[in-house]
């Protein structure tokens, strides 16, 4: 034993041996690891290698690497491997390798120098977990990811195609219609003299009551169809995420709404409101339409009162916008974001579209909408958004 | 006396086509009316391919124009009009069924002059039309050859 360094006692060397082997035993339960020399031949292989690999070990043992190149990765990706051990650093890298009897599998890899007196590696070990899975799935979430991508693109345009397509026969209906309106005007100025009460009746009541009625049908589905392009429309506008002063935006949809508001005799109390990450032109939308839907299915029987707050919580803004109005049965309330739904479409006007658009560029923007509400008492539309980090807040 | 141009109608739908042309003439535009089916008949024509009717470019006119037809678009029509030397003088008024904003976009990029939805509701189409023909009586139109 050299007597520059102090004596050690087998039995801390026992200790040592132990602590190592019981490390190796830890990493060998863990992960594959496969020892090379500096030439790269096999020198060591655990189980896991020899399981996952469907080698033996015998076949393993003085191979170099190779014997399990899937031929997935470019020549470069080994050069640049060999390069970055051999000046003594560590790699890491993911993997694919081929296994024995011909499948595929994928290792998250570290390879780790170990330097000899000189200063050159003098072996490599390489630890190796097995990722094939997660990349399966990675492709396949990739994959569909891809194909809600085409299948929503697929939609929009079905949706543009047949507005449009149906709007242009409606053209038609309408300018038609228009001309019949004016034929029958002429008509009637024209038979003034005949007293026969069947053609007053006509005249007077019949026709123009069918002309009415093909008025406000091509009315009402010239607004779903502009609803439905405006909805397909949503999905394509690039949005502008950036920090909002939500008083500003808040304040100004009310602003906007002031008429309704005053009409509808309505009190809109605005708290403090925390800011908000988004876009600024469609959030007021939101908001607007928040407000608007309050005042629209207020309860005549008492005033109309909209409160507007906010609070942080979790890293998120979130907004409600509460009314007395006349609630929505537990049983509508998840219905209210749908589609073209409308809880009184006889008492109030509007395509049904509000909340779906409003649900839509939420959504968008990583954020949430949900309705809380009583039945007489009143309903409450919560808006919750990625609150502004707090630098830039400061900004 | 300025004389009000032939007003060309490039629309595929023969309702659309007649409901224009009527309301155009009831709004007091008194002048000739040519309409083609799709954007390979108004090419035709422009190009010069077709001798009835045969364009005549001493006289002024104006073009109507559909995005949605069939064989050749509007959009399609509106580049090559605007690529032609002597063409791209020709005013152009896009006359369409939605207001897509991307196709509004478009077309203006493409050197269209007016764009014109086509509006539905009682009434807004005849008068989006009248204004229209209040327009185009206004409208000196350039003739396409400048020295006769």
């Amino acid at each position: 034993m050299n007597s520059d360094l102090p004596a050690q006692s087998s039995a801390e060397i026992d200790a040592v041996v132990r602590e190592l082997s019981d490390i190796k035993a830890a990493l060998d339960a863990h992960s594959i690891v496969a020892i090379t020399d500096a030439a790269g031949k096999i020198t060591y292989v655990n189980d896991k290698f020899c399981e996952i690999s469907k080698y033996s070990r015998d076949e393993l043992l003085g191979q170099d690497h190779r014997i399990i190149n899937s031929g997935y990765h470019p020549k470069s990706f080994f050069t640049d491997l060999w390069k970055t051990i051999r000046s003594g650093k560590v790699w890491k890298a993911e993997i694919k390798n081929r296994a024995k009897d011909g499948s595929y599998y994928w290792v998250d890899t570290t390879i780790y120098p170990f330097l000899g007196a000189n200063g050159c590696p003098r072996q490599f070990v390489a630890i190796r977990t097995d990722v094939t899975q997660r990349k399966e799935d990675e492709l396949r979430l990739k994959f569909l990811a891809e194909e809600l991508a085409a299948k929503n693109k697929e939609l929009e345009t079905i949706v543009y195609v047949v507005s449009h397509d149906l709007r242009s026969p409606l053209l038609n209906v309408q300018g038609f219609g228009n001309a019949l309106v004016r034929a029958c005007g002429e008509l009637k100025e024209k038979l003034q003299s005949v007293d026969d009460p069947d053609v007053k009746r006509l005249f007077d009541t019949e026709i123009p009551r069918a002309l009415r009625f093909i008025g406000a049908g091509i009315v009402k589905m010239d607004g779903l169809l502009a609803g439905f392009l405006r909805f397909s429309r949503l999905g394509r506008v690039a949005l502008q995420i950036q920090p909002l002063t939500a008083d500003k935006l808040v304040n100004t949809a009310a602003q906007a709404l002031r008429y309704q508001t005053e009409e509808a005799g309505a009190v809109l109390e605005i708290g403090k409101l925390p800011n908000c990450m988004g876009d600024a032109t469609l959030l007021g939308q939101v908001f607007s339409n928040l407000i608007d839907n309050a005042l629209k299915y207020r309860d005549p029987k008492r005033r109309c009162v909209i409160s507007i707050s906010g609070r942080i919580e979790d890293g998120h803004a979130i907004y409600s916008v509460g009314d007395n109005g006349i609630g929505i049965a537990s049983e509508h309330q998840p219905k209210v974001f749908e589609l073209f739904h409308r809880l009184n479409p006889k008492k109030t006007q509007g395509e049904g579209l509000g909340l779906t658009i409003a649900q839509r560029i939420v959504e968008r923007q990583r954020g949430r909408i949900w309705v809380e509400s009583r039945p007489d008492e009143g309903t409450t539309f919560f808006v919750s958004l990625p609150a502004v980090a707090s630098r830039e807040g400061s900004r | 006396m300025t004389e009000l141009p032939t007003i060309l109608i490039a629309e595929d739908d023969d309702g659309h086509a007649f409901l224009v042309e009527d309301n155009l003439r009831r709004g007091g535009i008194h002048t000739s009316f040519l309409r083609f089916c799709d954007g390979q008949e108004v090419l035709d024509f422009l190009f010069g391919r077709t001798t009835e009717p045969m364009f005549d470019r001493s006289r002024a006119y104006l073009l109507l124009l559909d995005i949605r037809m069939p064989k050749v678009d509007g959009v399609s029509v509106l580049q090559q009009i605007k690529a032609d030397p002597e063409l791209h003088k020709l005013p152009v008024i896009i006359l369409t069924t939605t207001e897509d904003p991307r196709e509004v976009d478009r077309c203006h990029q493409l050197g269209c002059n007016i764009y014109l939805h086509k509006p539905v509701t009682f009434e807004a189409f005849s008068n989006a039309i009248s204004q229209l023909g209040k327009f185009v009586s206004l409208l000196k139109v350039p003739r396409l050859k400048t020295e006769a």
